[in-house]
């Protein structure tokens, strides 16, 4: 019996301390643990009490290897193209009854339904694995560790697996990944371990009690490319040819693209993506675009609409004109979202 | 197993009139369910060799006067092992404690407080004793056993 053993079996008998007496661990008693059942009887021959006789029975707790790797959050990860060190989470729990190590392998899907939906179609470049060995939660420089070390019983710990995402990778590509986390003994031994037709010994055995009983484990986790999709378009409508209806003062109906006529270019940016374009700068050089001179009257107006067929609103941002060049710069453009360059020129 | 036999020395020290022993016996096994050829499952029980949490355990508390006087009044007291929750006994006689033996009584009787001052019925897991009165007399060489179950926390 154990010193510990010894203190849990005399503190039975006090009465105040053992209210809900009730493991300590949801792992269970531990290996090793030496169980010790007391039976006492009291009687009496005739009229006179006898001292009671006792008996007890002592045997000793084996070691069950029982854990989860379970991915962490049941959400996709969401990654852009070129994004180096792109992370997923996992958490592997020890509910052995015994302190653990385990070694961790991570894979690729190849072309099969990925754990979120969607068909893994890529693989990240130079995956790798890690656990997060300062506990933060995040991967970051302080976590090199590639196998866990020590996890007490009860116990859980992140682990992540790290991958490149390609520049190619465009918007709702889907890359699939597998943890995969042996359990080994806390020496980092492999755990030899009793089957069913193994005879059962008097010293600490150790069972497998996970799913399928062979010490591994695995869940799936996959990366989805999210980012901004930008498509550019460059509409134009004749504003007025100056013959025409009023002149210059109003849009006159049908005016011609007559030397001399006003023409409104609208330049239109589409994020067909799911994340939100930054830091768009449109140019347009008008060297490039012969018989045509920059209308210094109408200032170019940045994130406008489409209104209808090539018709644009001019919005409330400014844009500028310089070396022949018309540029603009526009506020963030949502998924989904169209913002405008307009300007205007007149025919040479 | 490890089996401790205190009754005999025990009796020396004190040295009663009549000499009229009790043994005891406690024994645990492990109950698993093996599978028959025929598909079927019966339920066997085994040396403790193999146990691990969440295991179903069967005590068994053996009895048998050897001395040459019949016993009588005879209580027999088990307390339950901190590492085994209480699930049962064969024959439903048995009073119980959940208070480290202070109290006793029937399981349905016995109720347990809760943090916000409000009480709970008792559950087998609370149970930290458990007692048989057996009013009855112990002829010279006539034996008996009593059984109760558990689960490995």
């Amino acid at each position: 019996m154990t010193s510990k053993l010894k203190f849990l079996v005399a503190a039975s008998t006090l009465p105040a301390l053992i209210m809900n007496a009730s493991s300590a661990y949801a792992a269970g008693t531990l290996v090793g643990t030496d169980i010790t059942n007391n039976v006492s009887v009291a009687y009496k021959v005739g009229t006179v009490d006898q001292t009671a006789a006792t008996d007890s029975n002592t045997f000793e707790v084996d070691r069950k290897i029982l854990f989860t790797v379970a991915e962490d959050a049941d959400v996709t990860t969401p990654v852009v193209p070129n994004q180096q060190n792109a992370w997923t989470t996992f958490v592997v729990t020890n509910t052995s009854n015994d302190t653990l190590d385990f070694s961790l392998s991570p894979t690729q899907l190849a072309g099969v339904t990925a754990t979120h939906g969607g068909t893994d179609n890529f693989n990240v470049q130079n995956l790798q694995v890690f656990v997060d060995s300062n506990g933060n939660n995040v991967f970051d420089g302080a976590d090199t560790a590639t196998s866990i070390n020590n996890l007490a019983p009860d116990a859980s710990v992140r682990v992540f697996i790290v991958g490149d995402v390609l520049p190619t990778q465009i918007n709702g590509d889907v890359a699939g990944v597998t943890l995969t986390a042996t359990a080994l003994n806390s020496d980092g031994s492999a755990i030899t371990a009793a089957t069913d037709a193994t005879a059962n010994t008097d010293g600490v055995e150790t069972i497998f009690a996970d799913t399928g009983r062979d010490g591994i484990e695995s869940d799936q986790d996959d990366f989805t490319v999210s980012t901004a999709s930008l498509t550019v378009s460059k509409l134009s409508r004749v504003v007025r040819d100056n013959l025409n209806g009023s002149g210059t003062s109003a849009d006159p109906t049908n005016p011609k693209a007559v030397p001399g006529a006003t023409v409104e270019y609208c330049i239109v940016v589409v994020n067909s993506g799911s994340q939100p374009a930054t830091d768009v700068t449109v140019s347009d050089d008008l060297g490039l675009v012969p018989d045509v001179t920059f209308d210094s009257s109408f200032t170019p107006a940045t994130n406008g609409t489409v209104v209808s067929g090539n018709t644009c609103t001019a919005g409330g941002g400014t844009g500028s004109f310089a070396a022949n060049v018309v540029s603009g710069t526009l506020t963030d453009i949502a998924g989904g979202e169209t913002r405008t360059l307009v300007f205007r020129v007149t025919i040479d | 197993m490890k089996k401790i036999f205190v009754a005999l020395l025990a009796l020396v020290s004190t040295a009663p009139v009549f000499a009229a022993p009790l043994e005891l016996a406690s024994d645990v096994f492990v109950e698993r369910e093996q599978k028959r050829p025929d598909g079927s499952v019966a339920t066997i029980l085994e040396e403790p060799k193999l146990v691990v949490p969440g295991d179903q355990l069967v005590f068994v508390v053996r009895y048998k006067n050897v001395g040459a006087q019949p016993a009588s009044k005879f209580t027999v007291t088990n307390p339950i092992p901190r590492a085994v929750a209480f699930s049962g006994t064969a024959d439903g006689t048995e009073i119980v404690s959940i208070d480290g033996g202070k109290n006793w009584g029937f399981l349905s009787q016995l109720k347990v407080g809760k943090a916000d001052g409000t009480f709970r019925p008792a559950l087998p897991g609370d149970v930290t004793h458990v007692k048989w009165n057996l009013n009855q007399t112990l002829a010279a060489g006539s034996a008996g056993k009593l059984v109760f179950r558990g689960v490995v926390r």
